[in-house]
């Protein structure tokens, strides 16, 4: 004890009396652990944050499916290119989930399968035809001028863009006769035309003029098929921000509401909240040549608001605009570019009144909540499909409202997804049956095809007909009704069954709180064994894709960096202390001349390190925590987007704890040690007889 | 009955590149307990080789050293250095105090090396030898603060408080002024006198030499006189 103290003392007051080396080994010891602690802080946050985001989000805390598929299971994406994802197919769910659920310690277990699809709303022209044919197949003669109005308005919008475009276009053969076909839809002729026998000149403007028009856009959804009711049971951050949840017993579809508001709002008022948004980041659109040409693409666009507009409405507007401009002439086209023509002194107020006075007159989102909405996939034989589904509302996951990569998953009923998938429903199945039979369809072998179809005369046309294809394969089944009708007449009542049995590609495995994530996949991979299926479990992380990852790949940056701070460290503190040693041959001479040992030697320096990386450590820790209390308080702001998921939400709010610093002083003291083992060595070769030889 | 030092046809070779240097060949002695003894002799004839051989900071070539009735020749560096830590008190021509600590903690050093005693006991024989040295006024200083003097005084006090059988000194006087060194020499036979230790000087200096009980005179590391025919009373 006593000798101990003496260490200490010796240690402490070496390291004073050796000022400057102290001060440059302290200073990188300091900093080092400063390192250590903040980033193992920051990065012990961000995965804290990140399992909450993945976990409570799509996740669960482990995932079942397929094993050896060609793709790797990744909800955030990161996979394989856009819907060619292959994790193979739980064909049915109902022994996983039997079996799963039986396992202690797990609180749920949710089917999922993802799809990616499109959703084709046609532009504002399609729709007013269509309209137009229903009223013109109804009769009703006032339907038909109000949309004949609103027709020639949209014709007269394309034709002044159109005219413009004559002398830029290399075609100008084509642009004349666009502009002889918009022409002839102006003419009151045309119209008597159309009164007379409405549908063939109807017919002529979907082929002639609504090609021209170029406001429809291709929606590309990803859509997560799952046991809604179940799924928002479980999934904590789940909270609806549009319309309700979709109700029992039915297929629905609900947008990410961030998904929603930037994807399928109309593409003028996306542009107004972009601006806003980047106006209230203090950029402004004076300084920014960026948003100067936002402002003039945004109003370029005024024809997706003018199209949807009836003659009526248009007039309406037109009063409007005049008046919240101050103007007394020109028309709606022109008043409403003036009126997206925004600066930065009016740009917030314009932004109010485009809500207030043309958001109710127009579609705001291209797929409303409460409309039905037709998505189509391609399924897994590659045919297209089409299925209508409402849509119910919108949802976010609760601070992750500004993460586009956690809003790029919008989420479906599992008999959705698996008619998205191309998994055919029993009812389909037997519709088939019975199409073959009528159609005297037979299968034929590859071996035997060459016979069958040119050696047997009659049997060929049928023969010609049937896919070829392994007996029950539901995939290649489908594709012998390829020509059935694209757009599925499927009930919207969903039979809750299904969310115990058939398709899903994955399910989500939710554990009671206080079981380990380890412990509890172990326990669901080895039932899931025992059950004979051929299931695999990964964790949260791995499920997430590269997402998952990347706190990985953060790791391994922080510590390639404090493991260089650390060598150089170690060389610096290595060749003071081999200085040191030498400066002090005749002290360690002396008391091993007096009777310390070779390993009293050996335990001074280390002693001496220690005491420094114990001080320089502990005010670097200090450091550490004060800095990340700081940061406690004010957070970290998630620079790109996917550090919004890692931070679960814009910012992250890192929490020191004990272990950080304790970790960071051992890894300090570790250093110390290691760099001072040579010449500590070093010391304790000093032989006795040096202190004798040493004059001054 | 026999010495507490012994050396028995003692030869130390060193090499020096490609030849070897013969510092000690072939030397006989015995020190008596109590004695106050001088090695005398020109510069390289080998005394403080002979010292280093009887303070087991360095081993014979051929012969055999005992000290305290222990072959040296036969001990590993463990046992070498706890030999000297309990045995033998070191008095060095430089001092070679501690830089980093103070008189007090210095003269403690071997104490608390040895252990076994508490730390009330410790002060107590520390504060003694320290007051026997003249040093009281100065034991919170450090050796900096200290004159020549005043040091030598304090490695006197460190290589005494363990109480060794034996205390070696190499030319304790060289870096002192003759007053000084006088009264260095003073307190060195004072404490023998009183304690009844044995001490073992190597010096040139003949006015050290004067206060010796038995001078050994060493010239080419041949032994010309061991003394016992010139000790004094």
């Amino acid at each position: 004890m006593n000798a101990l103290r003496l260490f200490w003392v010796l240690a402490l007051r070496n390291v004073l009396a050796h000022r400057v080396k102290s001060l440059i080994v302290g200073s990188i010891l300091g900093f080092g652990t400063f390192l250590v602690v903040t980033g193992s802080a920051v990065l012990d946050s961000v995965e804290a944050s990140m399992a909450r985001s993945i976990t409570s989000s799509l996740s669960g805390d482990a995932q079942v499916y397929q094993k050896d598929t060609r793709d790797e299971l990744a909800l955030f994406g990161g996979g394989a290119a856009f819907g060619a994802t292959d994790i193979g197919d739980i064909d049915d769910i109902g022994p996983m989930l039997t079996t799963i659920e039986q396992v202690p310690g797990v609180e749920a277990v949710v089917p999922m399968g993802i799809a990616n699809a499109t959703v084709f709303n046609g532009t504002e022209l399609d729709r007013v035809l269509e309209r137009l044919r229903v009223a013109a197949r109804a009769g009703d003669v006032a339907g038909e001028r109000i949309l004949g109005e609103q027709v020639r308005g949209i014709a007269a919008t394309l034709r002044k863009d159109l005219e413009a475009q004559v002398l830029a276009t290399s075609d100008k053969v084509k642009v004349e006769q666009d502009l002889a076909a918009l022409d002839r839809v102006l003419s009151p002729a045309f119209w008597t035309e159309l009164e007379a026998d409405p549908l063939p000149a109807l017919d002529w403007i979907d082929s002639n003029v609504a090609p021209l028009a170029s406001d429809g856009r291709l929606l590309f959804v990803r859509a997560l098929g799952t046991d809604l009711d179940t799924y928002v049971q479980h999934f904590d951050r789940f909270k609806i921000v549009k319309g309700t949840a979709v109700p029992p017993g039915v297929r629905g579809f609900l947008f990410a509401d961030r998904f929603y508001e930037r994807q399928v709002k109309n593409k003028v008022a996306r542009d107004f909240d972009a601006l806003i948004e980047d106006l209230d980041e203090g950029k402004t659109i004076a300084a920014e040549a960026l948003l100067q040409d936002n402002v003039r693409r945004m109003a370029e666009q005024y024809p997706r608001v003018l199209f949807q507009l009836d003659p009526a409405q248009v007039a309406d507007l037109t009063t409007r605009l005049r008046a919240e401009l101050g103007r007394s002439d020109g028309d709606a086209a022109a008043l409403l570019q003036q009126f997206l023509t925004v600066d930065d002194t009016n740009a917030r107020a314009r932004h109010t009144r485009f809500y207030e006075l043309i958001g109710p007159m127009i579609r705001l989102y291209e797929a409303p909540v409460g409309e039905v909405m037709t998505v189509r996939a391609f399924t897994r034989s590659g045919y297209i499909r089409s299925v209508q589904v409402m849509v119910y509302g919108t949802f976010e996951f609760q601070g992750l409202e500004s993460s586009d990569l956690a809003s790029a998953t919008n989420l479906t009923d599992l008999v959705t997804f698996r008619l998205l998938y191309g998994k055919m429903t029993e009812a389909q199945k037997a519709e088939l049956t019975g199409i073959r039979a009528r159609a005297e369809v037979r299968e034929v072998s590859r071996e035997n095809a060459e016979d069958a179809l040119f050696g047997g005369g009659d049997e060929a046309e049928a023969v010609a007909e049937a896919p070829v294809a392994g007996a029950g394969d539901a995939f290649a089944i489908a594709e012998a009704v390829r020509a059935a009708p694209a757009s599925d007449a499927v009930s919207d009542r969903v039979d809750p069954r299904d969310f115990r049995q058939g398709l899903a590609l994955n399910a989500a495995v939710l554990f009671e709180d206080g079981v380990s994530v380890d412990a509890g996949i172990a326990a669901v991979q080895s039932a899931l064994d025992a059950a004979g299926l051929n299931l695999r479990t990964v964790d949260w992380q791995t499920a997430a894709g590269i997402v998952g990852q990347l706190i990985l790949v953060l790791r391994v940056v922080l510590w390639v960096a404090i493991f260089i701070i650390f060598l150089v460290a170690l060389f610096i503190i290595n060749n003071s202390m081999v200085m040191t040693t030498l400066e002090r041959v005749t002290e360690i001479g002396t008391m091993r001349a007096i009777g310390a040992r070779r390993s009293w030697v050996t335990g001074l320096f280390l002693t001496e390190t220690v005491v420094l990386g114990t001080v320089a450590g502990g005010l670097g820790a200090g450091m550490a925590v004060a800095f990340l209390l700081w940061l406690g308080q004010v957070g970290i702001g998630a620079p790109i987007d996917v550090m919004v998921l890692l931070f679960a939400g814009p910012r992250l709010y890192p929490v020191i704890t004990l272990g950080n610093v304790l970790f960071g002083l051992a890894s300090v003291v570790g250093v110390s040690l290691l760099s001072t083992l040579y010449p500590a060595v070093l010391a304790a070769r000093v032989q006795p007889v040096v202190a004798m030889t040493q004059k001054e | 009955m026999s010495g507490i030092v012994e050396l028995k046809n003692v030869v130390k070779e060193y090499p020096l590149g490609r030849t070897v240097v013969r510092a000690l060949r072939g030397i006989d002695l015995t020190i008596d307990q109590g004695e106050f003894t001088v090695i005398a002799g020109p510069s390289g004839s080998g005394k403080t080789t002979l010292l280093n051989l009887i303070g087991c900071i360095d081993v014979a070539t051929t012969g055999e050293v005992r000290v305290g009735g222990q072959s040296t020749g036969t001990l590993d560096d463990r046992q070498l250095t706890d030999l000297r830590l309990r045995k033998l008190g070191f008095i060095f021509q430089s001092f070679n105090l501690i830089a980093v600590l103070d008189l007090y903690q210095n003269v403690e050093f071997p104490l608390l090396l040895q252990g076994g005693l508490s730390s009330a006991e410790r002060r107590q024989r520390v504060e003694a030898i320290v007051d026997r040295v003249g040093l009281t006024p100065q034991i919170r200083q450090r050796p900096n603060e200290l004159s020549g003097g005043q040091r030598q005084r304090v490695a006197i006090a460190r290589a005494l408080v363990t109480r060794p059988a034996i205390v070696l000194a190499d030319e304790p006087t060289a870096n002192l002024d003759s007053v000084t060194g006088a009264s260095i020499i003073d307190l060195m036979r004072e404490i023998n006198h009183a304690d009844h230790t044995t001490f073992l000087f190597s010096t040139h200096d003949s006015r050290v030499m004067d206060r010796a009980d038995r001078i050994v005179r060493i010239a080419d590391g041949l032994l010309q006189d061991d003394g016992r025919g010139e000790a004094r009373a």
